[in-house]
């Protein structure tokens, strides 16, 4: 368990910077399923009503689901590499230091050639470090891509990873800076996370103004919502949860508990309700789809909420 | 031949380790003299590629083959690429010393590297 002492300052400083003005709001919640993704789309829906300039980042590229929810098209692929080691013949004594340096065990020296790469290479360059004769070049290999789609003032930034790549932080990277080159051209950003509380999560939520987290009053919701809260906590990123299935009868109670312990709020209770299921199954927003049904009425409060507070 | 018999212990006695990452002991055996050589392996506690280590650890003891339960994809590639045999389908019930009869009277049959096997990991 790490301690809030032992983060420095400087983490949390750099941890809160960004390279762009545009407001940006995360859309988390620890518990999978929860309804993170409709949560995002329709606060991006929302506040594009209302004729801002909105994009939508769906930072989780292990199930990137966004474009379904929304009915949008994947466009503008672009192929995210990551840094596999070369070895260079007439340069490597064949030491070995590469092979003992990587943490992942992902090189092999054979009895008569160049190390080779056989494990789970992540990209960390360490073998490159420790070689005394710099007899490896950085290489590259595809490990996924990322999408941008345009659809009026709505734009999609998306992102996924190929099958059996195991690095899913390059694609997240990948589509931060994707997103950093134009974030000017909008006038907010929201990035859903993927579940959990994992390192993905905490880099796609790198830099943003607040985080809805996003729960149901569950005891398996409640325990997630609390881990999530925790880790904004630890981040000291500004906290609010939305309550989704409000009406399950359950643990709400619990859900109370966790908003004062932390010192959070609750600016959204979605009931359930057959508009959203409708718009669930047929991948638009319910906001679109029913913008007179009750949770459109949630959802275009909070995201008024959200352009007042954030936008301009 | 050098032959390495994956073993859960540091004697001929031992049973047979049917992991070869994940073995606790690798025993070294000249097949001519019987001069038997333990390795304690380092790789079995490594987070990740302990199959590639144990490869590296027994490449660098320089033996000829490898006679274990199971092998997963990376470690068999990374011995192939050191041209060492790969035995598999030892049993833990086995002492190693009755593998090593068994090897000796051809009771295993050489497992060739599939080098099109990729995602299968061993445990």
């Amino acid at each position: 368990m790490i301690s809030k002492e032992l983060i420095h300052t400087k983490v949390i400083t750099t941890f809160h910077k960004k390279s762009f003005n545009t407001p940006l709001i995360g859309i988390t919640g620890g518990k999978g399923g929860v309804g993170k993704t409709t949560a995002a789309v329709n606060i991006a829906f929302a506040i594009a009503a209302k004729g801002y300039r909105v994009a939508i980042v769906d930072a989780d590229v292990d199930a990137p689901n966004a474009a379904i929810l929304t009915s949008l098209a994947l466009n503008e692929p672009e192929q995210v590499y990551s840094m596999i080691p070369e070895f260079i013949e007439t340069k490597c004594t064949r030491c070995g230091k590469c092979v003992k340096a990587c943490r992942r065990n992902a090189l092999f020296m054979p009895s008569d050639s160049l190390p080779v790469l056989i494990g789970d290479c992540n990209g960390c360059e360490t073998c490159m470090l420790v070689c005394p004769d710099n007899a490896i070049q950085k290489g590259s290999r595809p490990v996924g891509c990322t999408y941008k789609t345009q659809s009026g003032s709505i734009t999609l930034y998306t992102g996924e990873l190929y099958e059996g790549a195991e690095e899913s932080a390059f694609v997240v990277s990948a589509l931060q800076a994707r997103l950093a080159k134009h974030a000017d051209d909008f006038d907010i950003i929201i990035v859903d996370t993927a579940p959990g509380t994992h390192c993905n999560v905490i880099s796609a939520l790198r830099g943003v103004d607040a985080a809805y987290a996003v729960t149901e009053p569950t005891p398996l919701g409640a325990h997630d919502l609390e881990s999530i809260l925790k880790l904004l906590n630890l981040f000291e990123i500004k906290s609010s949860i939305i309550l989704n299935r409000s009406d399950l009868p359950g643990s709400e109670s619990k859900i109370r508990t966790l908003v004062s312990e932390f010192k959070s709020d609750i600016p959204a209770s979605i009931p359930m309700h057959e508009s959203v299921e409708k718009s669930y199954a047929e991948g638009r927003p319910v906001v679109i789809m029913f913008p007179d049904s009750e949770p459109a009425k949630i959802f275009f409060t909070l995201s008024d909420s959200i352009i007042r507070e954030y936008i301009r | 031949m050098k032959l390495c018999i994956t073993s859960m212990g540091r004697h001929i006695d031992d049973k047979i380790d049917e992991r070869f990452g994940r073995a606790s002991y690798f025993l070294i055996i000249d097949t001519e003299t019987m001069e038997i050589e333990p390795v304690q392996n380092d790789a079995q506690s490594a987070e990740q590629g302990a199959g590639i280590k144990a490869a590296q650890i027994v490449r660098d003891k320089g033996v000829d083959a490898v006679l274990t339960g199971f092998l997963g994809p990376k470690a068999s590639s990374a011995l192939a690429s050191s041209k060492i045999k790969i035995y598999e389908n030892a049993s833990s019930k086995d002492t190693v010393k009755d593998a090593i009869e068994k090897f000796k009277n051809r009771g295993y049959t050489e497992t060739i590297h599939d080098p099109s096997v990729q995602r299968r990991t061993g445990r």
